[in-house]
């Protein structure tokens, strides 16, 4: 049954060998990390990313490489388990003496790495959407920040489709939590009182959805148009949406926008009563570019052909190319070279358009809102210009008053009021 | 008193010799030292690993000595963890925001200082006000006072409740799965106030030692990991070498026979579950530093359970054999999942231990259960016996 | 136009509504005259740019002027754009309607019908979010409601039921009478009220249609008593002459009141410590700050003693403190008063809206008990193999989990195979029955029969199978979770009302753990198989004298406990998901019932898992918004429970009971 998953192993022992012949002339060979998990809980989601990013290191080396040299790929596996992610963090940076680290899923596990990455000045690329409130010297974020997800997300809720009163369910862990208070404070400015918003936190896995589903029905009694906005991780959507279906919930009476389900999650899903139902992220596989063609047509050649691409993986390919054309630029591997090279680094989106790294580490990318087909895929039905991520929100009165930016200020957490720095080491 | 002690338990100086010598040669190798052959993230696996064996003498005592199967002592572990991370992170974010509020014009004020430290510590969870838990966080003393205490006091109130009601066998060993369970489902909450599922991060970070490098760091901490394991080592073996022993024991192998005799076999055992909890916390505050990161998921039942299939693996019953199993089987462990055992090519199917590691370490168990009750240890009968 | 006309004479009812229609019909004309263009496609492309990226608050003008043309093709083309049909020329800027095939399309000119091919590429598929979808759907109702299709009668009801407008009332009850189907006919009479209630212009008609309302429960209902009786907070000296709804308190909520002052400009904000903070900063003079030294100003008192210095001196303005707060929140009223101006309407609301809210909170106590039922089923299913494992033979099998799992992935497999999800499923119970009940008395044979009298071990070396397993099921279906999809006649829910409703998959499996429930009892009870279990239960020795066989009576009990286990799974997959990590969640929970029951005996299972059910769903009902909590508590509750009743609720009497 997974033999898809086998190929990619074989291809990169292939790759190793290569490499050696290659880097005879290349004194020093270029060693890229690879830290995701490969088993455990979070493997369902990080294999797929792993896979990702040897198949970029793949193609690179068939375009020659970095600097004239083959690029080397060191995988570890932390096993979904957040102190070895510390743990193989320092063994990468050590040990192996990798240039690059690409990696992380989960924030905790994100956390965890951070003091390692910042204590050895190494420099880390997380491709998943997160919840902000850090910036890190050491850590290009390429995944969405909130204003690049929940919040243009909320906006479509509030204007396109006239949501007023809302239900915010997340599973109970950071990421929820803190997109939930962001948009409960920016749903308070747009004029919802705080009695229409509905929170409900249910732990990782949950399975009964009946109560919560029926609560959410009956925040319709007061006659106003109510949508759910869901942060619910992994596979205890499947519950839920199987509850929403059988409730018959149709998109049309409550909407459901959901921040944590893509591609690889809908393929755990019968679809054909949940069409219409909406997900918000920066990249969608049915994306109609040249280029976006190009890369399903590659990953499903070197994965397999009922693979699905998503959001992750576009992060991981705009933010393995930007960090190749940095190293080009800036003719070195070394980390604060590169990360100067970084700043205002572009590169063509799959989904159209351009990325462009910022001072405070993350992208500017589009927001696109798909609804859900009944083949598994997204139809997307809004799509944004380029909005620049934000490493501190601006609708938490605390956050509001800092601002990123590493290249002129040179400070992650730099308090506009007081103009002072707060710290240069990121909070973990 | 002392002689015959040694005398009775000449496995003892053996370990002692032993660990000494271990530590001794690691600390040698390390990068501290300069000679570098150990690399500190090994040194801090060793380091942890020393912790865990620290946790399986205690396992081994309550369960191998006292019979009772706790599938729970990760708990107080955690608990352990949780109250020195307290003070680790509050101490290391004081800095930060003291020096970062140094520059400013007004002094400020201590609320004003606390709601900084708050919002550093919990802006992450979305939050900014220092719930009521970490009260004493500001103390060094108070929150190793609590790695003693809370363990403790737990174990007491708990052991006292399930003894009380004559809980045993595999009821009280579900019933400490439940608490264990449910101490972790409460710390996964945002709510407990302990960051919820990110946990305390940041710990190998020691407050007022920012200067010293983590080579360093870490071998300190393995230092004490290994003084911790040789004096829990030597502490034990004193309580199942006396008359307490032999009680207990007793208690183990017939507890209603024990209990006929006239003694109070709900005190004796309350007072192992006891011993054995703060034990468990000890490691537990020598281990997260090490780690640097604490969060529920380290204390989710699993967890527990693998701590009895280490001290089965080791061999119940002697203490050198729970730090044997514990210490095999985890460092096993990471060499499989971490990839450094080779992959092995059968031709038309590939094994990789990534994947099959937990099918052989669980089926292994099962062979080691059935076929040598006696785990790993009992080969050492076969050594030191001569045939009779 | 002339069926308007035929329509407002079936109606001597409403008076007014021929002068209305004959209003609209003069903006008809007026509007059509305006358009010169007499097809829809140079209607469309008029407004091109709102056609290919509508938008829902500016679409409605658009779709007023397409229905206002009277063409016959708008309906059709309403629907079909609604639809996603509709593709754009991106050279030429025209619409067609569309079909699309292998990178070819096959369109249809909108106004002619006449049909052409062109390859994909060079158009754009228009989608309407949700949002324009139901404005669309609004524009929709006046064609479809007399419409001969039932399915587009019906939709333009829900349309109604979704965006209701007064306007709507009037083509409602006129097509009421033409309605042949009783199902919508009965629906329309209840969104006629619903509408009356709100829009009918005699308050006579309104407070009728109140009362009337008061019968029901629906969602529906209450969202129209709801915003009958919105209102609207208002702060003023003294109490205005309004439909006042209630007066408050501004005590209770202080800061709250006063925060609703501040922004109806009738005070000014209290002084915030970060205000008093940055006049300390812009008022530093020689190092002090009115008098009082700066490094001085680490204390509250320190700054208030030299902020009244400061306005003392005029330089900042007074302290707004709690007293200047409390002195105004006195001499302020604060009121909600209702939006609509007619006390008779209101009050008629009010209480029709008590009396729904007294139906609806005894529903929700009905619906609550249905999800704990339904909770304490899949419990007890999940746990009641392990009731025969345990239970009778005491057994600790930490591999339960992992055989719900196996037969959750058998029904998966077996999916792979049947397309017909019917047959599927009744394929997979018996077969799951079937490979669990093999695995489960394999590993009676292979391990457990050896460790008997070493119970603590059982635990350990079951243990040890279920990692096993666990990995084993991940490096073969992968770490995805995988779809286990129910038969079409298991989707939906059975609705009592709006509040009353369970999804038949639940009752399905409640009827599953029923009939398990009599069939274990009727084992045990009732044949010789259980009378030879129950003998070597409680004695092997003596029941191996009489000529039983202890060893096959036990492999054969443990394969019937797996077995049970294996049909749980598919029920579990059915309505939850199917992971390799889904028996891990169920296994700590499903020993829990066991205990807390009481060992030995199926009915206490049966009343543990309705106790751990029943609680859950209590504790969850006090604290709705934290899921995590409430399993919490109940596990604390179990422990707790256990301590005072350590045999369970079931406890065996007499030498069964013997350890």
């Amino acid at each position: 049954m997974r033999l898809s998953t086998r190929l990619p192993a074989l291809t990169m022992a292939s790759l190793l060998v290569t490499t050696a012949i290659a880097s005879a002339e290349c004194a020093d060979p270029i060693k890229v990390g690879v830290l995701h998990s490969l088993s455990g809980t979070m493997a369902i989601s990080e294999t797929t990313l792993k896979d990702t990013m040897l198949m970029l290191i793949d193609q690179q080396n068939a375009a020659g490489g970095v600097l004239g040299c083959e690029i080397e790929a060191v995988v570890v596996d932390p096993a979904s388990d957040w102190p070895l992610f510390a743990e193989k963090a320092r063994e990468l940076l050590t040990v192996h003496e990798v240039d690059v680290i690409f990696g992380n899923w989960t924030s905790v596990s994100r956390k965890s790495v951070l003091p390692v990455i910042e204590e050895l000045n190494g420099l880390l690329f997380y491709p998943v959407q997160y919840e902000g409130e850090e910036s890190s010297k050491n850590v290009f974020y390429t995944g969405a920040a909130p204003n690049q997800q929940a919040i243009p997300a909320t906006d479509y809720f509030l204007e396109e489709l006239g949501v007023e009163k809302f239900a915010l369910l997340g599973t109970d862990y950071v990421y929820p939590r803190t997109t939930n208070n962001i948009l409960e404070s920016y749903l308070q400015d747009k004029g919802i009182p705080a009695e229409d918003i509905f929170v409900n936190y249910t732990p990782f896995g949950h399975s009964d959805w009946a109560t919560i589903v029926a609560d959410v029905v009956a925040l319709g009694e007061d006659g106003k148009q109510v949508g759910v906005i869901s942060t619910i991780n992994g596979d205890a959507n499947i519950g839920f949406y199987k509850e929403l279906a059988a409730a018959g919930i149709s998109a049309d009476d409550i909407p459901v926008v959901a921040f944590s389900v893509g591609e690889e999650e809908l393929s755990g899903l019968d679809t054909s009563n949940l069409v219409g139902h909406l997900a918000a992220w920066n990249y969608f596989q049915s994306a109609e570019s040249d280029a976006n063609e190009e890369w399903v047509t590659a990953w499903k050649a070197f994965a397999g052909e009922e693979r699905v691409t998503n959001d992750p993986m576009e992060a991981h390919y705009i933010g393995f190319n930007m960090w190749v054309n940095a190293v080009t630029a800036a003719e070195t591997t070394d980390v604060d070279a590169v990360r100067t090279a970084m700043y205002g680094q572009e590169f063509p989106n799959l989904t159209g358009g351009t990325a462009v790294m910022l001072p405070n580490h993350h992208l500017a990318k589009p927001v696109l809102i798909g609804e859900i087909t009944a083949d598994g895929q997204f139809d997307i039905i809004s799509q944004t210009s380029e909005v620049p991520g934000d490493a501190w929100t601006d609708f938490l009165p605390e956050s509001a008053v800092l601002v990123s930016d590493w290249k002129d200020l040179g400070c992650g957490m730099y308090n506009t009021e007081t103009e002072t720095c707060v710290q240069l080491t990121s909070n973990y | 008193m002392h002689n015959s002690f040694i005398a009775r338990n000449p496995s003892v100086l053996w370990f002692l010799a032993a660990l000494g010598l271990f530590t001794f040669g690691v600390t040698l190798l390390s990068e501290a030292t300069g000679i570098g052959l150990i690399s500190t993230s090994f040194v801090k696996t060793l380091g942890k690993t020393l912790c865990l064996c620290l946790i399986a003498i205690a396992m081994d005592v309550v369960w191998g000595y006292c019979g009772i199967l706790s599938l729970g002592h990760f708990a107080f572990f955690g608990i352990g963890g949780y109250a020195i991370g307290m003070w680790l992170m509050y101490a290391r974010t004081e800095t930060i925001v003291l020096s970062s509020l140094a520059g400013q014009t007004i002094p400020a004020t201590p609320q004003e200082i606390s709601d900084a430290i708050g919002n550093q510590i919990f802006g992450v969870v979305g939050s900014s006000e220092f719930p009521l838990i970490w009260a004493f966080s500001d103390s060094l003393v108070l929150q190793l006072a609590m790695v003693v205490l809370i363990p403790g006091l737990l174990a007491l109130v708990f052991g006292w409740l399930a003894f009380r009601s004559r809980v045993t066998g595999v009821y009280l060993s579900i019933l400490t799965q439940a608490m264990t369970l449910a101490l972790s489902l409460y710390l996964f909450q945002n709510d407990s106030g302990l960051r919820g599922n990110n946990g305390l991060s940041g710990l190998q970070n020691i407050p007022g030692f920012e200067a010293t490098p983590q080579a360093t760091i870490s071998i300190i901490f393995f230092l004490a990991s290994a003084f911790a394991l040789g004096a829990g080592y030597v502490f034990f073996a004193w309580v199942i070498s006396g008359k307490m022993g032999s009680v207990v024991q007793g208690i183990r192998d017939n507890e209603a026979r024990v209990r006929f005799l006239g003694y109070q076999v709900e005190g004796y055992k309350l007072f192992i579950f006891t011993i054995t909890a703060i034990v468990s916390g000890i490691a537990g505050a020598l281990y997260y530093p090490q780690a640097g990161i604490i969060n529920p998921g380290e204390i989710a039942p699993i967890a527990s359970i693998y701590l009895a299939v280490w001290v089965a693996i080791g061999g119940r019953g002697r203490l050198y054999g729970a730090v044997i199993g514990a210490a095999f089987v985890s460092l096993l462990s990471s060499w499989f999942t971490g990839g450094g055992a080779p992959d092995i090519n059968l031709g038309f199917y590939t094994i990789q231990w990534t994947d099959w590691w937990l099918v052989l370490l669980g089926l292994s168990f099962v062979i080691v259960t059935l076929y040598f009750p006696k785990g790993i240890g009992g080969l050492f009968d076969y050594l030191v016996r001569k045939p009779s | 136009m002339g069926g308007a006309t035929i329509r407002a004479a079936t109606l001597p009812k409403y008076p007014e509504f021929p002068m209305r229609l004959l209003l609209s019909a003069l903006f008809f004309m007026l509007s059509a005259l305006a358009s010169s263009a007499q097809d829809l496609q140079s209607l469309l492309q008029e407004n091109a740019a709102q056609i290919a990226k509508p938008s829902r608050t500016s679409i409605g003008i658009v779709l007023d002027q397409m229905v206002a043309t009277g063409l016959p093709q708008v309906p059709a083309f309403l629907e079909e754009w609604s639809d996603k049909n509709v593709w754009q020329d991106e050279a030429t800027g025209l619409f067609y309607i569309a079909t699309e095939g292998d990178d070819v399309l096959t369109l249809t000119d909108i106004d002619t019908g006449a049909q052409t091919t062109a390859p994909v590429d060079g158009f754009q598929q228009l989608k309407p979010n949700g949002g324009v979808r139901r404005v669309i759907g609004t524009a929709l109702v006046q064609f479809q409601l007399i419409d001969p299709d039932t399915t587009r009668r019906t939709a333009a009801l829900e349309s109604i039921a979704r965006r209701p407008e007064a306007s709507q009332l009037a083509p409602l009850i006129a097509s009421l009478d033409g309605e042949a189907d009783p199902v919508l006919r009965t629906r329309k009479a209840n969104l006629i009220t619903i509408l009356s209630a709100r829009f009918a212009e005699d308050p006579a008609d309104r407070i009728a249609a109140i009362e009337k309302l008061a019968q029901e429960t629906s969602v529906e209902t209450r969202a129209v008593l709801n915003q009958i009786l919105a209102t609207k907070p208002g702060v003023a000296t003294e109490l205005p002459e309004a439909n006042i709804a209630v007066q408050h308190d501004p005590m209770t909520d202080p800061d709250g009141f006063y925060a609703a002052l501040v922004a109806a400009d009738l005070a000014q904000p209290l002084t915030t410590p970060a205000a008093i903070r940055a006049a300390m900063e812009a008022h530093i003079v020689d190092g002090r700050v009115g008098d009082v030294p700066v490094a001085q100003l680490h204390t509250d008192a320190a700054r208030a003693r030299a902020y009244a210095a400061l306005a003392a001196a005029g330089t900042v303005p007074p302290l707004l403190g709690e007293p200047e707060r409390n002195n105004a929140l006195r001499s302020h009223v604060f009121y909600d008063a209702y939006i609509e101006d007619d006390p008779a309407i209101t009050a008629a609301a009010r209480r029709a809206l008590d009396q729904v809210e007294n139906a609806v909170a005894l529903a929700q106590t009905v619906d609550l008990g249905l999800d704990a039922l339904s909770l304490a089923s899949i419990y007890f299913l999940a746990a009641i193999g392990l009731a025969i494992t345990f239970g009778v033979m005491g057994v600790i099998n930490m591999a339960h989990g992992e055989f719900i799992m196996m037969g959750a992935y058998t029904g998966y497999v077996i999916q792979l195979f049947i397309p017909d999800y019917t047959i599927a499923i009744l394929v997979a119970l018996p077969v799951a029955f079937a490979i669990t009940f093999a695995a489960g008395v394999t590993m009676e044979r292979l391990v457990i029969r050896h460790l008997y009298h070493r119970p603590l071990e059982t635990l350990l070396a079951t243990f040890g199978i279920s990692i096993a397993l666990q990995q084993l099921a991940k490096n073969i279906f992968g770490t995805q979770a995988r779809p286990l999809t129910s038969p079409a006649w298991l989707d939906g829910a059975w609705i009592i009302s709006d509040v009353i409703q369970i999804s038949y998959i639940r009752i399905a499996i409640f009827f599953m753990a029923l009939f398990f429930l009599a069939l274990i009892l009727y084992i045990l009870k009732r044949t010789r198989l259980g009378l030879e279990v129950r003998a070597v239960t409680q004695n092997p020795g003596m029941a191996a004298s009489m000529g039983i066989n202890p060893d096959r009576i036990n492999m054969l009990t443990f394969g019937l406990g797996s077995g049970i286990a294996g049909i749980a799974g598919v029920a579990i997959g059915l309505y939850a998901k199917v992971t390799s990590e889904m028996g891990a969640d169920y296994i700590v929970q499903s020993f829990m019932t066991v205990v807390v029951g009481g060992v030995g005996n199926v009915w206490g299972t049966l009343a543990g898992a309705s106790l751990i059910g029943g609680l859950q769903k209590g504790i969850e009902w006090f604290n709705p918004s934290n899921t995590l909590a409430a399993q919490t508590y109940m596990i604390l509750f179990i422990i707790l429970f256990i301590q005072f009743r350590p045999k369970g609720i079931v406890a065996l009497k007499g030498r069964a009971a013997a350890d």
